[in-house]
């Protein structure tokens, strides 16, 4: 018999990892691999591959059973700290916003609100809610992914921090849009909420001066 | 009228650290003469700081000028580092800057502290548009320029990086600033002890860090391994982040610069960080990687030749002026 054969086309190369495209049983799938850091301590390198690698497969399953769309993990192999999940025909949140009218634009935004809102309600955050792990698919549904960083049991400071890089990373990546963009994805998040959207939106205020040099 | 050749005196004092630096509209550093406040024990106090700047200052700018080999009437521009810092240091430097362009009747130029740092580092690896990991005493802030502005796109979300070492040192009986006894330390350590890794998109957090550090002391660790914890721990938190502006904006340079960039450990981590993305890396040398006048002077001139005055009158200090609150009106890049 002979050996299946993996093609891999490397796809991108994140910070902490490089997605391969493949397939398996004719379906498009990728494959999440976070490779060694020699610039990194042995002990911290492997520690960080290995519970992310772990928490991102758990977690892009909880978040589904949460209500958010994010892709189906197939098989996650700990020792070379390797995720295989679905392909997600589509483009990034950050290449697309200013490429789409306003109208849609805020629609998009609204309901990554809702998206970030369904984990917090669930007491998760996603540790990195970027435009970059926001997808739009070929039919125009959002996706989350990258949950190396999401947290269960989560606070009203991890919340509040979750918010706090929302609203940074729209300052930094779309600076001409951020305002839009902001008060959308806000006005989603408490339009799913409520009144318990309450105490994160004002801790994300108090977070951002906290660093701050005064 | 703009006044050609420019030599620009940069007058820099936003915390511990008071500077003078002479520097040419080509980019010659002609004198750059600086003192810290070294208190025999504890930190640092803003209004000890001030008192320092007062004291020190008027000496240490004659001597920046004796050492380029200038006059007073051969300065053409005045900048100062108008923010963020510690209110007390900011006003007396802003004063000595804004007599003297009185004085002197020469243009005021307000420099944003952190946009030095970046500008400097630029004149001296030449790089054009890097993601540039700063680091310092009262800064942690990985920074890239987009859309007119210099944009913070990672940060501490408590304290900085120098102030942990710093806090962590005086616990250890270290003198202020104790980054470099703890780099010492640090390579004669060989063990790691797990301490919180702390990082939140692309901020970091230090503050639980070194409240475990702190506890690991107490169970008698050896120093050597504790240092060598927090250093490995600490840097590998912010190489991870600076990878992460690296892999969002896809920028070609890495800088590293601040007080802290004086590292050789973080240096080499960071070189490794760019790297793996196919990135020029630099860090910038001892004499402009910490808090100093010629970068104020440099990046004087930059906002002098775009057309950037401060009259006397407006030339008010902002301690809280963020790096992202200020048009990079020399620069055109996108």
């Amino acid at each position: 018999m002979e050996e299946p054969v993996l093609r891999l086309e490397k796809w991108a190369m994140g910070a902490e990892s490089t997605i391969f495209k493949t397939e398996q049983w004719g379906y498009p799938i990728v494959l999440k691999w976070r490779p060694q850091k020699p610039y990194l301590l042995k002990d911290i390198d492997e520690l960080l591959k290995k519970t992310r690698t772990n928490r991102e497969c758990k977690m892009l399953t909880h978040a589904r059973a949460l209500g958010v769309s994010t892709p189906t993990v197939h098989w996650t192999d700990l020792e070379n700290y390797t995720i295989a999940m679905d392909f997600i025909e589509g483009r990034q949140l950050k290449q697309l916003a200013s490429t789409l009218p306003e109208s849609r634009l805020r629609e998009i935004c609204f309901e990554f609100g809702q998206s970030v809102a369904r984990m917090h309600r669930g007491n998760v955050v996603h540790g990195d809610p970027t435009t970059s792990n926001v997808l739009i698919d070929t039919r125009s549904r959002l996706w989350m992914v990258d949950f190396g960083l999401a947290e269960w049991n989560a606070t009203t400071e991890m919340k509040g921090v979750d918010l706090h890089l929302i609203r940074r990373a729209l300052e930094t990546t779309h600076w001409d849009q951020q305002e839009v963009m902001l008060t959308a994805t806000l006005e989603g998040y408490v339009n799913l909420l409520g009144s318990e959207a309450e105490p994160a939106l004002s801790r994300m205020d108090v977070i951002r001066e906290r660093g701050r040099y005064h | 009228m703009r006044i050609l050749p420019l030599t620009c005196l940069g007058i820099e004092g936003t915390a511990h650290s008071f500077g003078a630096g002479v520097v040419s509209d080509q980019g010659k550093v002609l004198s750059n003469v600086w003192d810290m406040l070294s208190p025999q024990e504890g930190g640092i106090h803003p209004r000890e700081a001030s008192r320092h700047h007062s004291d020190k200052g008027p000496d240490i700018i004659a001597k920046a000028l004796t050492e380029a080999g200038i006059g007073p009437h051969d300065i053409t521009l005045i900048a100062f580092s108008r923010g963020p810092g510690l209110g007390p240091c900011l006003r007396a430097t802003a004063t000595m800057a804004r007599s003297l362009a009185l004085k002197l009747e020469v243009p005021l130029v307000g420099v944003n502290h952190c946009v030095a740092h970046i500008e400097i580092g630029c004149l001296e690896s030449g790089f054009k548009d890097p993601v540039t990991v700063y680091v310092s005493g009262g800064n942690t802030q990985v920074i890239a320029f987009a859309g007119n502005r210099f944009r913070t796109f990672g940060e501490t979300l408590d304290i900085a990086i120098g102030n942990m070492l710093d806090v962590f040192g005086r616990t250890m009986g270290m003198r202020f600033p104790a980054g470099p006894a703890i780099e010492q330390e640090a390579m004669k350590g060989h063990r790691y002890y797990s301490l919180p890794y702390s990082v939140k998109g692309m901020d970091v957090s230090y503050s639980g860090m070194l409240t475990a550090a702190r506890r690991l002391q107490t169970e008698h660790i050896p120093l050597p391994d504790l240092c060598f914890s927090i250093q490995e721990t600490a840097f590998g938190m912010l190489a991870e982040v600076a990878e992460r502006a690296i892999a969002h904006t896809k920028k070609g340079e890495v800088l590293l610069t601040g007080g802290v960039a004086r590292n050789r450990r973080l240096g080499e981590i960071l070189a490794g960080v760019a790297a793996r993305h196919n990135a020029r890396f630099h860090t910038v040398t001892p004499p402009l990687a910490g808090d100093q006048g010629a970068m104020i002077a440099w990046t004087g001139i930059l906002q002098y030749t775009a057309g950037d005055r401060l009259s006397v009158a407006e030339s008010y200090v902002l301690p809280k002026w963020r790096t992202d609150e200020q048009d990079i009106t020399w620069r055109n890049l996108s």
